[in-house]
């Protein structure tokens, strides 16, 4: 086991390596003067450009900037952002956009989760059922939609012509809440449209990949076991077959880690809602490399860290992949 | 039998024996009603690609009418804010994305296939360093990376093709890996060493035409992912402007407010076009992974 982890630990230590290497050289083959990319936007004032010269040592050369990077970073400084003139990258990080993005991603990435093991076990055990091959067939055709076009259609019949989900943004512009109760319910009654078509994006791969991987298990001895000491099918299927299952969907889980950061930019765009995901297509949009870099190396961190923690679950969960 | 006969027999023996594989293959794929829903969908929509200049009633690319009409005889799908007709547009929206989907999976495959079989065949360090760079573009978000990589390409189609497989080529890669590394332990590769092949010998006659059908499946899952990317790019706005492909299309309809001013005939058309070719092609790749992947086979 402890040498599991080291080796297991080492390799993501690595990936985070290249994953920051990347980010910093990506950064810098933008067109133009490497310099202007990282401070010498128009939109930063001359005394914070001075000073993030000095920081990042924008006048040395590239190792030494290297360096600086690497230094700021562990201290926890990303450089400020372009079109919020000057406000550190990590306060329009980690703030309201953050807090959206989480409750946002957190809620429909759990449902679509949940709904997609119970169905995924259920139809892999009537396999070629007609309920089987109509949540095949649901999965594919909403895996074949593109999610903006979703959130297109839903903004279209919910929100125009049964007016019954608001449009854009996360609560009512110029409404005041007299208590919390009322402020989160109007929040959710915002949430309603992009949960929607996220979960709806999410559960069908779901479902594919527990329906799946049900049916690599039902070929395993211990199911036979389980039959042959006379167990129930309810019994069998919950107990053991599902149990087992849902094993792959722990390092699955923790790719999705990604849009718990980064948010779903399709989504967010689409219903204009306050979150990350937004932000990084803002931030492209204006050119504001200094806030892509900090969303990506936030993200690289917390998917790494992700991953290795479903790797340590899943040596804890499956003694058998201890190699 | 001089040594050209018997190399010719052989030649012919091979040919024989994948005559007889793409019959089975087509034997059992037939059986699968999904697949050939998928089938007749892709056809389709290459016959709608062909003929585009015939069933398109106006150019799309010209202003042929006023703006923002609703429809009618004349514009089946009304006309878009600059006053071009929609139908037409939707229909010539075919070409870039059957266009780009073949191409950019085409391309991923490629890339894949090759990093895979490099790293799987020679193994050892190069492998090793392979397979970081595999698990760093695994790991790193998809989408961002690719509008990171749009925005610093700059728009235009070929620029999506290169921004698609560079993002994409690794799931290929891994698959081809892993079997590659099977394949070389098996007694028929190591005879093909043994008798003095080259390494490249090796690789082109006994590992590929053994990894094929894989790269194959896995190809068609490929064009749906370049189709879906292209149509995500080009709705946010990175994709050419002077080429209406549906992602174009929707793009324009969100600038035009098409949404919230409940013009449905300027956003159902082209979406429901993306989501058929796609599946289409997701029914095919389901059921080619059904007959070519081993392990899913019935059991």
């Amino acid at each position: 086991m402890r040498d599991y982890l080291i080796k297991r630990g080492a390799s993501a230590l690595v990936t985070l390596a290249l994953a920051i290497i990347l980010t910093f050289f990506l950064f810098r083959i933008m067109p133009g003067d490497p310099t202007r990319t990282v401070v010498g936007d128009f939109r930063v004032t001359p005394e914070v450009r001075q000073m993030l010269v000095h920081q990042f040592g924008l006048d040395q050369p590239i190792w030494v900037q290297f360096v600086l990077y690497i230094r700021n970073l562990f201290m926890g400084n990303l450089g400020v952002s372009f079109q919020y003139r000057g406000t550190p990258v990590t306060s329009i990080i980690f703030g309201r956009r953050l807090f959206n993005t989480f409750i946002l991603m957190g809620s429909s990435i759990g449902v679509a989760l949940i709904i997609g093991i119970i169905v995924g076990t259920v139809a892999a055990w009537k396999r070629e059922s007609r309920f089987d091959i109509s949540t095949v067939v649901f999965s594919l055709v909403t895996y074949s939609m593109p999610v903006f076009w979703l959130g297109m259609l839903i903004i279209l019949v919910f929100g125009y012509y049964l007016g019954a989900i608001p449009i854009a943004g996360t609560m009512t512009v110029g409404m005041t809440y007299s208590n919390v109760f009322e402020y989160a319910a109007d929040y959710l009654h915002h949430m309603t449209g992009p949960f929607v078509t996220l979960t709806l994006s999410f559960v069908g791969f779901y479902f594919l990949i527990m329906r799946d991987s049900i049916l690599d298990v039902f070929t395993e001895d211990y199911m036979l076991t389980a039959k042959a000491k006379g167990l129930g099918d309810r019994k069998i299927l919950f107990r053991h077959a599902m149990r087992n299952a849902t094993l792959p969907m722990v390092s699955l889980l923790a790719v999705e880690v990604t849009y718990l950061f980064g948010g779903a930019t399709m989504t967010e765009t689409v219903f204009s809602w306050y979150g990350i995901g937004r932000l990084i297509y803002e931030a492209v949009v204006m050119a504001d490399y200094p806030v892509l870099q900090g969303i990506f190396v936030v993200m690289a961190v917390a998917v790494i860290t992700a991953n290795f923690c479903a790797d340590i679950v899943y040596a804890f969960l499956d003694p058998r992949i201890r190699y | 039998m001089t040594q050209e006969q018997a190399a010719l027999q052989l030649e012919e023996e091979r040919f024989w024996v994948y005559k007889r594989k793409l019959r089975d293959f087509w034997r059992l794929y037939r059986r699968s009603s999904l697949g050939k829903v998928g089938l007749v969908i892709v056809l389709s929509f290459v016959t709608v690609a062909l003929a585009a200049p015939w069933i398109a009633p106006y150019d799309p690319f010209t202003f042929v009418g006023d703006p923002f009409l609703k429809p009618s005889s004349a514009h089946i799908l009304g006309t878009d804010q600059v006053g071009r007709d929609i139908f037409s547009r939707v229909i010539y929206g075919t070409r870039i994305s059957l266009l780009i989907g073949l191409v950019a999976s085409t391309m991923t495959i490629a890339l894949g296939s090759l990093i895979g079989l490099i790293s799987g065949y020679l193994g050892g360090r190069v492998d090793n360093v392979l397979m970081r760079i595999t698990d760093l573009f695994i790991i790193l978000p998809t989408l961002p990376l690719m509008l990171i990589m749009a925005s610093i390409l700059g728009k235009g189609i070929q620029n999506i093709i290169i921004v698609i497989t560079v993002i994409s080529w690794t799931a290929t890669a891994r698959m081809v890996r892993s079997q590659t590394m099977s394949l070389k332990e098996r007694p028929f590769t190591e005879a093909s060493r043994a008798i003095g092949s080259t390494d490249l010998h090796t690789i082109a006659r006994h590992i590929v035409p053994n990894v094929f059908p894989l790269v194959f499946a896995n190809g068609m899952i490929a064009i749906v992912d370049a189709i879906l990317a292209e149509a995500g790019l080009s709705f946010l706005g990175f994709g050419d402007p002077s080429q209406a492909s549906w992602g174009m299309v929707l793009h324009f309809a969100d600038i035009a407010g098409a949404t919230v001013n409940g013009y449905w005939w300027y956003i159902v058309p082209p979406g429901i076009c993306i989501m058929l070719l796609v599946m289409g092609f997701a029914f095919i790749s389901y059921s080619t992974d059904q007959i070519l992947n081993p392990r899913l086979r019935r059991r």
